[in-house]
Parts: C-alpha cells; sequence; structure tokens
C-alpha cells in the first residue's frame, strides 16, 4: 500500500508538471492552430535562463524562476510575431517546419552558449518530509502545490479578467470573436507569452530534481503533445486531466510493469486510443 | 538567359545529369568524394519517398527516419542473426516497411493534418523506444555489426566504394524514374488533388484512405529500402539513427530542393551534402545557421530552389507568351509541381 | 566569456577550413580524429580531442619525431561526425585519402564498428577510446582499444562492498551501450562470489525525467548494495534519491561515472558512505598524473578528465610506435610496434601506468580504485587489493 501511495505521488508531481507544459501548448494550438513544435525549446531554455540567475547571478530561487518566465515568455512573442505571424495563411505543413526551425535553432544556441554538459540546479528547498511510510522531498511537494496554483491562477485570469475571456472567445470561435471586435493580434501575441511563462515556471520547477541540458525538452514536449491530444487538442481541463493520466500511468506503470518501457507507456496509450477514437477522448467536434 | 533556364528544365538536362554521375567516379579528387556522393544518393532515396507523402500528398510525415531505421534494422537483423544473404535481406527490408507502413498508415492517416503530424512524431518516438530498449530482437543500445555486404556474386565487389557507388545511383535512377512516372499518372493528380483539400478530393470522387495509405506505404517503402542500402554500407546499425533529428535532415533536404517538385529532392540532398562537407569544421555551428534557414525557407520560399525556378520560369514563359498558355491553374504550389513533373 | 571562447573556437575552425584546400606538408603525418564536437556529445569529444592535441603540440615543440632518418611533426586533423557511425565512416574516408593518415582516432564504438569495416583493406590503424569489448574482439588487426578493460573493476568493487554491507544487490545503472556490457559482466560476477541479485531496474540515465519510480521499485525489495552509474551528474541524481527514499547499504559506481563529480549531486562525499568507484585523475598519486595535470593545468582550468589523459598518452604512444617501426604510412608496422614502444613512453607522459598491450590490442594499466570509508575517500591501486 506504501508502495502504492509513494508512486501515486510521484504521478502526481510528474503529472503536475507535464500539464503545465501541456497548457501552454494547448492554449497556442486553440488560439492559432499551430502545433509548436518549439514548445519544448521553450521550456529547455527556461530552465537555463532560472539556472543563469541563481548561479551565475546568485539570485533567489523566486526570482530565477520569475525572470525565466518572463524571458520566455518575450522569446515566445518573438516566435509568434516573426515566424508564425507571418505564416498565418500559408498551408499548416509550413508552420510545423518553421516550428521545427526554431526548435533546432534554439537548441543550437544554448549548447554553443553553455556547451552540452549535464547541470545541476540548486532548490532552497532541500528538507524531506516524511508521513508514516511516505517519503516527500520539499521540492516535489513545492512543485505540486505550485502547479496546481498557477493552473488555478490561470483559470482565474482566463474567466475573470478582460484579456483572459477575449483568450476563451477566440479559442472557441475564431470568426464569432472577429466580428466582435477582437484584437486577434493582441489575443495571439498574449497567448505565445502566456504558453512561453508556463512553460518556464514549469521548468523551473522541474530542474531542481532534475538535469538542465540542451536536449532536456525532447521528452517533455512529446508528452505533452500526447496529453493534448488524449486531453483534445485547445482544451484546458482536457490538458489538466491528460496530464495527471500520464504521470501516474508512468509511476505506477514504472514500478509494477517494466521500468525499461515506462517512456513507451504515454506513447502506446495514444496510439490505442486513436486507433479507437480519431479525435482524442474529450473533444466535441472533428478540427 | 532564358535559354540556360529552358535548358534547365528541358529532358535533356535529365541526360546531362546522368552522364555526369556516371563518370563522377572518374572525375572526383578521391575515393572519399564518391563516397560522400553514395551516401547522399541513399538520403536521396529516402527523401523521394518523403516527398510522395508530404510533398505530393500534403502530410507531413515525422515517423519517415523510422522507417528508413527500420530498412537498416531489417537487413542487420536478418543477414547477422539469421544468416541471410544481403540480397534476400533487402528485399525483405523493403517488404518489411510496406507491410509496417501499411498499418501505421491506416492508423495514423484517419487523422488530421496536425493530429497526423504529432502522431507521426509519436510513432516515430516508439519506433526508437523499441529499436532501443527491445534487447532480444535489436541488440538494443550495444547496435549490430558486421552487417553482410551486397553480393556481387564473384562478379563484383561492392564493398568496395566505385562498384557501391554505381549500386546505388542505380536505385536512384530507379526512384526518380518511379516518381516521375506516378506523378504524371491519374494516381499522381489524385494525391494532389488531396493535397489541395480533402473535401475538394472526396468531392471528385477520390477514395481519401485508400490514396493515402497508397502514398504512405510508398513513402515507407523508399524509406525502408533506402534503410536497407544504408545497413549494406556503413555495415553498422544504432538505435541513434532512429532519432527524430535524422527526419529533421530530411525534411531540410526536401524543403531547400523544393517540396512537390520531381528534382527537388536530388538538388536538396546534394546541395546541403556538399555544403555540410565543405564546412565541416562549422558543425557545431551547423543548427545555428539550419534553423533560421528553415524559418526563412518556409517564409519566404516555401517552393524550394526548384520549386522557385519552375514558377519564375513558368510567369516569365506566361508573360511572353499569354496566348499559348491555356492551361487553367490550380492554385500556385500545384502548378509548379505539374510544370515539374512535366518538364524537369 | 562563454560567448569568447565560443567565438575563439570559431576562428580556430574557420582557420582549419581554409588550411584544408593545401595538401600536407612533405614533413608532417597526419593523424586522424573522428568524434562528436558537434550535438549531445560534443564535450566529450572535444576533451579526447584536446588530449591529442596536446601531446601533439608538445612533441611538435620538442622537434618533431625522427623516423627512418627522417623529421616529421605531427598534425592532427579533426572532423566531426556528431556520434553517427555513417559520418564517421565518411570522415575516415577523407582522412585516409585526403589526409594520408595512417592513424585514426575516434571515442566511439558506433563509429570504430563503421571504420572496421575497411580500415585493414584501406590500411588505417583505429585507435579506439571505448571500453566496449567488441571492438577487439572480432579479430580486426588494425584496431586498438585505448581504455583499460573494466571487468578489472568487478572483482574487487564486488568484494569490498559485499563485506561491507551483505550480498543483496540492486542494479540501477543506465541502460547505454557501456552501462549494459558492464551489467553484462558484472551480475555473473557477483553471483560466482556469493551474492544474489534482489533487483533488476537499469534506467535511462540521459533521458528520463525522474529516477523515483525506478529507484523505489529497486529498494523495495530492500537491498544491500547498489550498483550504480552512468555519466557523473544523473548517477549523483540516483544516488541522492536513493539516499531520500531511505537506503542505507553502499553503492557501486560505474567507472563512467567519477566519484567527486557524483558527490557534487548527491549531496557530498558523506552521501556515498561505503561507495566504490574511480575518481579524478587529480586524486592520483603516481608521479604521471602528477605531471601530466601540471601541464594541463598551464593551458586550462578544472581537472583533465580521463578522456583526454588516456588518449594524450595514446598519441605519444603511436609517435613513438611510428619511429620504432621506422614508417609514417604502414599501419601493419605501426601496430606491431606499439609493444616496444611502450617502454619507451615516458613516465610523465603516462598519467595512467599504461604497461601493456596484448594481442588483440587491449591496452593494460593499473588503475586506482577509491572507497568511501568514514566519510573520507580512500585510494588504492587495483593490484593490491586483488592480490
Amino acid at each position: 500500500m506504501d508502495a502504492f501511495l509513494q508512486q501515486a505521488l510521484n504521478g502526481l508531481t510528474l503529472g503536475s508538471i507535464y500539464g503545465l507544459v501541456a497548457l501552454g501548448l494547448t492554449l497556442v494550438y486553440g488560439i492559432l492552430h499551430v502545433p509548436n513544435f518549439a514548445h519544448g525549446a521553450l521550456y529547455m531554455v527556461g530552465a537555463y535562463i532560472s539556472y543563469y540567475i541563481m548561479v551565475d547571478l546568485g539570485l533567489n530561487y523566486w526570482i530565477a524562476m520569475l525572470g525565466a518566465g518572463l524571458f520566455v515568455a518575450v522569446l515566445s512573442v518573438l516566435c509568434e510575431r516573426l515566424v508564425f505571424h507571418p505564416l498565418r495563411h500559408a498551408p499548416p505543413i509550413h508552420d510545423k517546419i518553421a516550428a521545427i526551425g526554431i526548435l533546432l535553432f534554439l537548441e543550437a544556441v544554448v549548447q554553443m552558449h553553455w556547451g552540452s554538459d549535464f547541470r545541476r540546479m540548486p532548490t532552497p528547498y532541500t528538507g524531506i518530509l516524511e508521513f508514516g511510510g511516505l517519503v516527500l522531498p520539499a521540492q516535489r511537494l513545492l512543485i505540486i502545490v505550485g502547479a496546481f496554483s498557477i493552473m488555478g491562477a490561470l483559470h482565474l485570469y482566463l474567466k475573470k479578467t478582460m484579456t483572459g475571456s477575449t483568450i476563451i472567445a477566440m479559442a472557441q470561435n475564431r470568426e464569432g470573436a472577429f466580428l466582435v471586435g477582437i484584437d486577434a493580434n493582441r489575443v495571439a501575441m498574449m497567448t505565445f507569452a502566456i504558453a512561453g511563462f508556463l512553460a518556464a515556471v514549469g521548468a523551473s520547477l522541474f530542474a531542481p530534481i532534475n538535469l538542465v541540458y540542451p536536449a532536456m525538452g525532447h521528452l517533455v514536449i512529446m508528452k505533452a503533445f500526447v496529453i493534448i491530444i488524449l486531453g483534445g487538442m485547445g482544451s484546458i481541463p482536457g490538458a489538466i486531466v491528460g496530464g495527471l493520466i500520464i504521470g501516474f500511468a508512468e509511476a505506477l506503470g514504472g514500478y509494477y510493469v517494466s521500468s525499461t518501457y515506462k517512456d513507451l507507456i504515454a506513447f502506446v496509450l495514444l496510439v490505442v486510443i486513436l486507433s479507437i477514437k480519431p479525435t482524442g477522448l474529450f473533444t466535441k467536434g472533428v478540427r | 538567359m532564358d535559354r540556360i533556364a529552358n535548358f534547365f528544365a528541358s529532358p535533356a538536362m535529365k541526360v546531362v545529369l546522368l552522364a555526369f554521375a556516371l563518370i563522377f567516379p572518374l572525375i572526383a579528387g578521391s575515393e572519399y568524394q564518391i563516397y560522400v556522393m553514395a551516401l547522399a544518393f541513399i538520403w536521396a532515396i529516402a527523401v523521394y519517398g518523403l516527398n510522395i507523402i508530404t510533398g505530393f500528398c500534403g502530410q507531413l510525415n515525422l515517423a519517415h527516419g523510422g522507417f528508413f531505421a527500420i530498412g537498416a534494422y531489417v537487413v542487420a537483423i536478418l543477414t547477422v542473426d539469421h544468416g541471410w544473404a544481403f540480397w534476400p535481406a533487402f528485399v525483405a527490408s523493403g517488404v518489411f516497411s510496406a507491410v509496417f507502413g501499411f498499418l501505421v498508415g491506416i492508423v495514423s492517416l484517419r487523422l488530421k493534418e496536425h493530429y497526423f503530424a504529432i502522431f507521426t512524431l509519436c510513432v516515430g518516438f516508439i519506433i526508437y523506444l523499441l529499436l532501443d530498449k527491445w534487447e532480444a530482437l535489436t541488440h538494443g543500445s550495444l547496435g549490430i555489426i558486421n552487417i553482410a555486404p551486397p553480393e556481387g556474386f564473384g562478379l563484383i565487389d561492392f564493398t568496395r566504394t566505385i562498384p557501391f557507388y554505381y549500386l546505388v545511383l542505380f536505385f536512384l535512377v530507379l526512384a526518380i524514374v518511379l516518381v516521375s512516372r506516378i506523378s504524371s499518372s491519374l494516381v499522381g493528380r489524385t494525391f494532389l488533388a488531396i493535397r489541395i483539400s480533402d473535401d475538394l478530393a472526396q468531392s471528385l470522387g477520390i477514395n481519401l484512405m485508400r490514396n493515402k495509405v497508397l502514398a504512405f506505404v510508398l513513402s515507407t517503402v523508399y524509406a525502408g529500402l533506402a534503410g536497407g542500402l544504408y545497413a549494406g554500407v556503413v555495415r553498422f546499425i544504432g538505435p541513434a539513427e532512429a532519432e527524430v533529428v535524422h527526419t529533421f535532415d530530411i525534411i531540410t533536404y526536401l524543403l531547400v530542393g523544393g517540396i512537390g517538385t520531381l528534382m527537388g529532392p536530388l538538388v536538396g540532398t546534394m546541395a546541403i551534402t556538399w555544403l555540410t562537407q565543405a564546412v565541416q569544421s562549422f558543425e557545431e555551428y551547423r543548427m545555428i545557421v539550419f534553423g533560421p534557414m528553415l524559418v526563412l525557407l518556409v517564409i519566404f520560399m516555401p517552393k524550394g530552389v526548384v520549386g522557385t525556378f519552375l514558377t519564375w520560369r513558368g510567369r516569365r514563359l506566361a508573360s511572353k507568351a499569354p496566348a499559348k498558355e491555356g492551361q487553367t491553374r490550380v492554385g500556385d504550389s500545384a502548378t509548379s509541381s505539374k510544370e515539374a513533373s512535366d518538364n524537369a | 566569456m562563454k560567448v569568447l571562447k565560443s567565438f575563439r573556437r570559431l576562428a580556430a575552425a574557420s582557420a582549419v577550413a581554409l588550411a584544408i584546400g593545401g595538401a600536407a606538408h612533405a614533413d608532417e603525418v597526419n593523424i586522424g580524429f573522428t568524434g562528436p564536437l558537434s550535438g549531445g556529445a560534443a564535450l566529450y569529444g572535444e576533451n579526447t580531442l584536446e588530449g591529442l592535441r596536446m601531446a601533439a603540440e608538445e612533441i611538435n615543440a620538442a622537434g618533431g619525431i625522427t623516423v627512418d632518418g627522417e623529421e616529421y611533426t605531427i598534425n592532427i586533423q579533426a572532423l566531426d561526425d556528431k556520434y553517427s557511425p555513417s559520418q564517421a565512416a565518411v570522415n575516415g574516408k577523407r582522412l585516409v585519402q585526403q589526409y594520408n593518415a595512417p592513424v585514426i582516432f575516434t571515442p566511439h564504438s558506433g563509429g570504430t564498428f563503421a571504420l572496421q569495416a575497411f580500415n585493414e583493406r584501406d590500411g588505417f590503424l583505429v585507435m579506439s577510446y571505448t571500453s566496449v569489448p567488441a571492438v577487439t574482439s572480432k579479430g580486426n588487426k588494425l584496431t586498438v582499444k585505448i581504455p583499460p578493460n573494466f571487468t578489472d573493476y568487478i572483482e574487487p568493487f564486488s568484494r569490498i562492498t559485499m563485506d561491507r554491507f551483505g550480498n543483496k544487490l540492486g542494479v540501477a545503472n543506465a541502460t547505454h551501450d557501456y552501462a549494459k556490457y558492464w551489467t553484462k559482466e558484472f551480475v555473473p560476477v557477483w553471483r560466482e562470489l556469493g551474492g544474489e541479485v534482489a533487483a533488476m531496474n537499469p534506467m535511462d540515465y540521459n533521458k528520463s525525467a525522474d529516477f523515483y519510480t525506478g529507484v523505489s521499485k529497486v529498494l523495495s525489495e530492500d537491498p544491500d548494495v547498489m550498483f550504480v552509474g552512468g555519466a557523473s551528474e544523473p548517477t549523483g541524481l540516483v544516488v541522492r534519491q536513493a539516499r531520500e527514499l531511505g537506503f542505507k547499504g553502499g553503492f557501486i559506481l560505474m567507472d563512467q561515472a567519477k566519484m567527486d563529480e557524483v558527490a557534487k549531486v548527491s549531496g557530498g562525499i558523506k552521501s556515498l558512505e561505503g561507495s566504490v568507484g574511480v575518481v579524478p585523475l587529480d586524486k592520483y598519486e603516481n608521479e604521471g598524473a602528477k605531471l601530466f595535470l601540471k601541464k594541463w593545468q598551464e593551458d586550462h582550468n578544472g581537472v583533465a578528465t580521463s578522456e583526454t589523459a588516456y588518449n594524450y598518452f595514446a598519441m605519444y604512444l603511436i609517435a613513438q610506435a611510428m619511429q620504432e617501426a621506422g614508417t609514417v604510412d604502414d599501419a601493419k608496422a605501426i601496430r606491431a610496434a606499439i609493444a616496444s614502444a611502450m617502454d619507451k613512453v615516458s613516465v610523465e607522459h603516462n598519467p595512467y601506468d599504461v604497461d601493456g598491450i596484448d594481442e588483440a590490442g587491449n591496452l593494460g594499466a593499473d588503475p586506482q580504485i577509491a572507497e568511501v570509508v568514514d566519510g573520507e575517500v580512500v585510494l588504492r591501486k587495483l593490484s593490491e587489493i586483488t592480490e
């Protein structure tokens, strides 16, 4: 039983990070219908920026997280302005190839500047909490609490503020949004900024229990794609639920089935689900 | 100017290219250049495969590098672990890619656009993970060594570079001829209609699924056979060959040359391969240049070298002889590949 | 600072590119290198190459080598292969034909296998820096495997930890090729010595998002000793998480991980109490290591890696072998002369005390192993323990 709870806790940690990254991806998809393959690179850049602020500048962990969030938000908006915006009328295949171009570029730049060795980001929260036989390092608790607070904040922002509602409106109905006079450019930029911010914060939360290296985004972004397909592309609750499903599946599957094939679980799940239901689990219509 | 342009687009150009390829080993400075050329030809075959599904049919397949690796692994496993000779194993690599491609195709092609791209990205990753983890079959991360080279039956020694070069050239020419036949046939036009719009194609009475699966299987066979040849020359294969970056490389070749054109894959592969060799010492910075180049290409020159050339020439011809140019145009991009198949 | 360094490298690279046009000097012998100089393994590739470059510069500064009455300087021709076997093969062809390189160094097994497809016929010696046994065990006559056999570590590692903690082993090392070879050799030895393998759960150190699941799976079997190791940093993470989850036993660190580096991530040397493994060169006390490090520190920061030190030695060895053989282009003769050249490489050029080469082409040495006892690292030579 302890083992089960322990794994469930691991699943929750993983799931909340996956959820954060997938949220950004799904938001961007909802607004622009662009599958942003460069999102994983933004996640990776976020980790490096927070590493830089914390280790090289010696500033506080929270400042590093915020700094990384803002930096990547700007970077993300730049991608939208310089790349995706000019391509908005191009065939969909062009967006995807351009996104791949951004991904390759960002990785190369980071590698040139920082090299490809593993780096370790320190955390001020090194304590370990114990409940009965259950072990929970403080950083992991922070990840879970942090991720869910951010999801909550995002929810409030989207529901309660004017800009937030325009994002939702545009995601639900593009033409309708134009008709009521929503500035599509502004919404697109805002969405990319939020997506970048979420990716960087997710990376800053996760980096202390993991390592920072140029390829760190690969697997995470692949899983985020699986998640948003599971949850329905463009669906916000879908991204969170999907993130948790994958997180639990990996932790429990890795423990009870096989940790060699742990990383396969998410992808096999996707193939099975799409084979049965080509539009994903929670989508309403075909897109 | 026009004369040169006409020549580039004329059938005579094909003869010149072929002649050049045939005498290349004689004029090459060293065996190294022939070896590079042979490897580039192999990649070009794979790029032609991607062009069928992505260029003609408009579906971005991100598992293409995975199918290349599967072809190589089929040859490797059959020759090393089961004692097959190269040629039957090579045929098997094509057959297996076709079967596997068919299975993936019938599942993935029900998905539209982005779903399809993401799904195939995941398929590519599953292929990589399986090759890496399934030790009993694939030797896992250790890779497979001592793969059998193509047998020359006592006549030719294909472990030598020059005979192998001609062997690969033979397959490349075959691949191009086949693609050009396809693209000028009804099937090819059907693919184009699908690229322009699923709904349009359907309203024309085209069986979407059947044609998409056909294009997909063709493309995976190209990739698989290219992988088989690759295994025959390098004679070592590891799971790293299935990593997604190779798919990205293939896409770059295709995009630079001209997506959906007949000569684009060849032009793109040659250009990038030799460029990479020439700036070998800049390798580390390659992606800093290639990444933005991809972005700029899709924004400013989405048809690549060959596509842009053909469009430019098409416009010029049209402005000179507006009366003669009677054919109706089905959108810009479709025209370029049609011209490609007619002219290149 | 980093950017400056990158630009400097770029400048150096362009200088090389310009030089490519010209043919090799009459009195210059080209030594080839193909390895990852870009991509994920670039740092590793650079480290191995740096060892070769250092040795070549020193040899040239001391007047080069005299072969058959003629004087030669050594020129390292390095090409990047991004860790790809096919690219290594392309580079191999280029190095042999454009640069007439009689010897090609490569730091990965895939590249070695690709080169072995034609090295005997094209007549060049492959100097392979990889511990994969198949490199030399398949009968290729022109291959030398530079690093010592890791199998030498297995028995002493097992004995030390088994005596101190008990005989239940949990395997939680990495899954890349080298780690797999280790596991394959290690597990039978552990069993032979009377141990049992309680949990077998290798993990992908370079790609995994999280080790918790894997580590807790191993710990659920309550092992006395854990076998871990891959690159140093992820190994540190695994150690740290095992300690967090309450593991009290000792670790066997696969030799790819360096104990100091692991400790930086795992939470200090104390977290490694009772572990056995290898240490970086600066902890070595033999003369060769000290002299080498002194030279290294004139131009570099930090501690030289083992790959740098071994390749440094290997370059000296090849230079000496060329002089012994009296030829700079007959690879067979150079290979044959390595055994007699071995004794003539001076101590200061041999940081790891490499002392022999066997028929198949494996270099042999007597490396030092480290054990953490009461929070202190204790070093012993391998031979002291096995005797």
